[in-house]
């Protein structure tokens, strides 16, 4: 029983879309696998966003059908095996969509929740 | 193999997924050993934090599954739901399925008749549907066949077939003597087998070297049954001979198997070439000065069946253009004297041969009859959808309280009535598969010993149909309701507060009753119409009495008799069939009464009576013998009947009927001694006037027609009635022993009782009303279960208001004729809908109905009673229990 399926929630598309841009964000900087981009996007929101294996690695093969991201087994800094992840060009150019997206978001927010100075009395 | 590797790509690599996973785990356990715990419980840690491995690597797959795929993947789950949902209440489940099959059956069936009549007319022949037949019409608008000149000129003339056969039906004796067996045999143009694109199995087909001279080709085509039937099928059948009408033909082959002729329903084993007619003495009753013409040389003989594909391009308009200029030259190279040719094209449904002439109207109605069950069906099955709905309201509003749209409570319950929907479908095929053969088989023993052939197959076609229908009746019955269910306030709905709410159900409810009692009257009313005319069919005095006596046809020119040597065998056959003292009285007649097919008219002359311009004074005439009217029964008005002064040296005399007597000598007594001629013969005395027989069909009108006797009228071909009181199958013996014994060689047409020859006219009617008789019963069945079921839910619905307002003192009775006040209301409304919806539809029966109007007051009153009693019966029963509930049980219910 699939009581409601969550492709058509407007919801879970926001989250998806989210975590994608967080995750071409930080492939930005350079191929990295699985677990770093995880801890980075952890470290770098100073441990506020915790993206889970179970939302990531979903997220990391949505990217990979459409194309934004290639994957390529290499080796770790410590010398342990890896499936690295490489933004191709078609994900540079997406990565630039979703962040002014992103800021037209943030931006109507805020000015929702802190409205410009209504005259008081 | 491109596409299993296109596949490859487009879903995860299982394997490769899981090394990823593996090599996460192993840095993040690294890290942690890096910060000093020991490998164990780094190990366990690192587990701990990713989570269910199993269902992130299904939300990866996930991720390339497509989208529809997905959504099928939904549907099923939907559907495996439904499936069990269902199966817990196998009451609700196989009475909708039961009722489905029925609807679905019924339609199946008869969409399987009217498309083998309209979209597939004739096996083995390619696109027979697009056959073109070209006719004649006639001034009163009757399409009749082509003389064989006509047809020749049209073949030779025409651009727009490939190619133009000729064909006519005609019933011969296969064999001689004792073992002879009638049987329909089609004679055939030379071209016959190439137009039609009918190969040869064995031998070859007939070709147009077998249509050069008459009687120079005594060859025959057999088809595969025959072959098998009466030659066991010998590989050596090739040059074998058969003998038809005591005239040998040589075998020269074997049709292809699924081949059986070119008239719808008729199953034709013998194919000769159409120059043998004279041979085998069929005139297919053409007559010239009222004896019997060849058919190859009299251009007054439109008796063939002259068909063909069009050419490509050429449209039917387009042929029937052509055909039409044709036909003008035609008339004015050559015309015949008496009417003016006015050939037409057509398609085979259309043509005046076969059984689709009088089957396709009936199967209209039936046809009609059948979607009228299947509407009353779904509005049974919308009731019972509905009442399920109200009792599933706690499920459906828990799903809405998860987060579940409309759109797929909807789509569920939609899902669901097609579950339901799928099997009726399948067993409706299951269904018509199986009755088709009984009601053809009860056709087959009909027409016996003759042999039928409908091409009716189950295919494809009939299938889609069906499943169109189940799906569509589904949507009809299911999303209605579907959409009311769906629609629950959530809060009243979890509380089980089933306190009937909203009134838009109950007017959904009170429609369902409204269109169910209407679709139900119409239905009662046109088989009510169509058994008040089997009864008026019945109840007609056809003016004869078939009753006792025989009907033994034989032509004694199969034997090669000439005039003289025939006059003295006939003269000698009645007079040792009435030197038996068994024998009442026996005579001879060209033409059985109620025929059917109605009788050749030919031109009359009467004296002293001026024809208005374009008058047509052609009447049917029977060619009869002394005793014809006391052998028959047949009243005589006045004067006499033929004796056995009326022999060839006797002064010229007829005998004319009532209406004949009665339109132009201002009655019967009057017409003693006036004089007529029939054709170009001699004027003869009427002698005698009888009354007015039924003589083709049981409801034709009243017509002129003319008696000759046959010692001044010789014909070959007569039918031998005798009279007794023996049972009519001894008397057909004992005929049959006496005309072996006058000449052994001689071969019968056919020896039946006359009363089995006369019950073809009302075979139709018979059919009809027991078909509307199935089709009405099981309409009302549906309906007053239906209706039964609606009405008793609302009272169930209302037990609570019931037990208030009896303890608040109403008394039984009151509340009993609460309901059935409210129930009459709604039978009312529906009955006045049905009534005039009756009105309107009643004219498409006119064609089959018979002796009754198409607005019979008593058929709508009767259909009305049944109608209305049905609603009564099925308020009053359960109103009356509703009314017996004690007021604490009631109350307490909730």
């Amino acid at each position: 029983m699939t009581l409601h399926s969550s492709r058509s929630d407007s919801r879970a598309d926001l989250v998806h879309g989210t975590l994608d841009m967080l995750i071409l964000r930080t492939l930005q900087w350079g191929p990295q696998h699985g677990y770093a981009i995880g801890q980075t996007i952890r470290a770098q929101s100073s441990d506020v966003l915790q993206v889970e294996a179970g939302s990531l690695y979903p997220a990391l093969q949505r990217l990979a059908k459409k194309g934004w991201v290639t994957a390529k087994w290499g080796q770790t800094d410590a010398n342990q095996r890896a499936k690295f992840y490489r933004l191709t060009p078609e994900g540079k150019k997406q990565l630039v969509r979703e962040e002014s997206r992103w800021t037209e978001l943030v931006n109507a927010i805020a000015q929702v929740m802190k409205p410009a100075a209504p005259a008081e009395e | 193999m491109r596409i299993v590797s296109w596949l490859e790509r487009r879903r995860l690599d299982d394997d490769d997924f899981r090394d990823e996973i593996r090599a996460h785990l192993a840095i993040a356990a690294q890290e942690r050993m890096a910060d000093g715990a020991d490998p164990k419980s780094a190990q366990l840690a690192a587990l701990k934090e990713f989570g269910n491995v199993a269902l992130t690597t299904e939300a990866a797959r996930r991720v390339w599954v497509p989208a529809w795929l997905e959504a099928l993947r939904d549907y099923a789950s939907d559907a495996r739901y439904a499936v069990r949902v269902l199966a817990k209440s196998p009451a609700f489940a196989l009475a909708v399925i039961a009722v489905l099959t029925l609807g679905i059956g019924l339609n199946a069936a008869v969409f399987t008749m009217l498309k083998s009549m309209a979209l597939t007319p004739l096996a083995g022949i390619e696109r027979s549907s697009q056959l073109g037949v070209v006719v004649n019409e006639t001034e009163k608008g009757r399409k009749v066949g082509l003389s064989y000149h006509d047809y020749q000129y049209v073949r030779d003339h025409d651009r727009a077939f490939s190619g133009l056969a000729a064909a006519a039906v005609a019933a011969v004796n296969l064999g001689r003597g004792r073992s002879a067996r009638p049987i329909y045999a089609e004679l055939v143009s030379g071209n016959y087998f190439q137009v039609l694109g009918v190969r040869a199995a064995r031998g070859r087909t007939l070709l147009p070297s077998d249509e050069i001279a008459p009687g120079r080709h005594p060859f025959a085509v057999i088809t595969e049954g025959f072959w098998r039937r009466d030659f066991g099928a010998d590989p050596d059948v090739v040059g074998r001979t058969i003998e038809i009408n005591n005239y040998r033909l040589t075998v020269v082959g074997v049709a292809d198997s699924t081949f059986h002729g070119t008239i719808v329903g008729y199953d034709d084993e013998v194919f000769v070439p159409l120059m043998m007619a004279p041979q085998l003495g069929i005139n297919l009753g053409s007559l010239q000065n009222g004896r019997p013409s060849d058919l190859l040389a009299d251009r007054g003989a439109g008796v063939l069946d002259v068909l063909g594909h069009l050419r490509p391009g050429v449209s039917f308009a387009n042929a029937g253009a052509q055909i039409a200029a044709l036909s003008a030259t035609l008339s004015r190279d050559a015309a015949l004297t008496d009417t003016a040719q006015r050939l037409k094209v057509i398609r085979i449904w259309q043509s005046p041969y076969g059984g689709q002439t009088f089957l396709l109207p009936a199967l209209t109605v039936l046809g009609a009859m059948g979607l009228l069950v299947l509407t009353i069906a779904c509005a049974n099955i919308a009731g019972l959808v509905l009442v399920r709905g109200v009792s599933r309201r706690g499920e459906i509003a828990v799903r809405l309280a998860l987060g579940a749209t409309r759109a797929r409570i909807v789509r569920l319950l939609v899902l669901e009535n097609l579950v339901l929907a799928a099997p009726g479908a399948l067993l409706g095929v299951l269904l018509a598969w199986r009755g088709i053969p009984i009601l053809t088989g009860a056709a087959d023993a009909l027409a016996a010993p003759q042999r039928l052939f409908f091409n009716i197959q189950i295919d494809r076609l009939v299938i889609a149909f069906s499943a169109l229908v189940a799906c569509g009746s589904a949507l009809v019955f299911g999303f209605v309701p579907a959409l009311r269910s769906s629609r629950i306030d959530l809060v009243s709905a979890i509380n089980e507060d089933s306190s009937p709410r909203g009134a838009a159900r109950g007017r959904l409810r009170a429609g369902l009753v409204v269109a169910q009692v209407a679709v139900s009257l119409l239905l009662l009313v046109g088989a009510g119409l169509v058994t008040r005319s089997l009864e008026a069919a019945r109840q007609v005095n056809p003016g004869f009495d078939a009753s006792h006596v025989t009907a033994v046809a034989l032509d004694v020119r199969a034997n090669g008799y000439s005039e003289a040597r025939g006059r003295v065998f006939f003269r000698h056959l009645l007079d040792a069939a009435r030197a038996d003292s068994r024998v009442e009285s026996a005579t001879l007649a060209s033409t059985t009464p109620l025929n059917l097919i109605g009788t050749r008219e030919q031109q009359v002359a009467i004296d002293g009576y001026t024809p208005r311009r374009d008058e047509d004074l052609g009447f049917p005439v029977n060619t009869i013998g002394p005793d014809y009217f006391r052998t028959l029964r047949i009243g005589l008005a006045a004067g006499r009947a033929f004796d056995d002064r009326d022999g060839e040296g006797g002064a010229p005399v007829v005998v004319v009927n009532d209406t004949l007597a009665a339109k132009f000598f201002g009655g019967a007594a009057q017409a003693i001694g006036r004089r007529i001629r029939v054709g170009t013969g001699e004027w003869r005395t009427v002698i005698g006037v009888a009354a007015d027989v039924k003589y083709s069909q049981i409801d034709e009108a009243p017509q002129p027609y003319v008696y000759l006797p046959f010692f001044q009228a010789y014909r070959s071909s007569m039918t031998l009635h005798t009279r007794g009181a023996a049972p009519v199958d001894v008397l057909v013996d004992q005929a049959r022993a006496r005309i072996a014994a006058l000449d052994p060689e001689l071969p019968l047409i056919h020896a039946k009782p006359l009363a089995q020859e006369t019950r073809g006219a009302t075979i139709i009617l018979e059919f009809m009303s027991f078909m509307l008789f199935v089709f009405g019963a099981a309409g009302m069945a549906l309906a007053g279960l239906g209706l039964y079921g609606l009405v008793s839910y609302t009272v169930k619905e209302r037990t609570h208001e019931i037990g208030i307002r009896m303890a608040l003192g109403a008394s039984g009775r009151s509340v009993v004729r609460d309901f059935l006040v409210r129930g009459v209301r709604l039978g009312a409304v529906g009955a006045a809908l049905g009534g005039v919806a009756a009105l309107g539809t009643s004219r498409v029966l006119a064609s089959v109905l018979f002796g009754v109007s198409a607005t019979d007051a008593v058929s709508f009153a009767r259909a009305l009673a049944i109608v209305l009693g049905g609603v009564v019966a099925a308020t009053l029963v359960p109103a009356w229990r509703a009314s017996r509930t004690s007021p604490l049980s009631a109350l307490r219910h909730q």
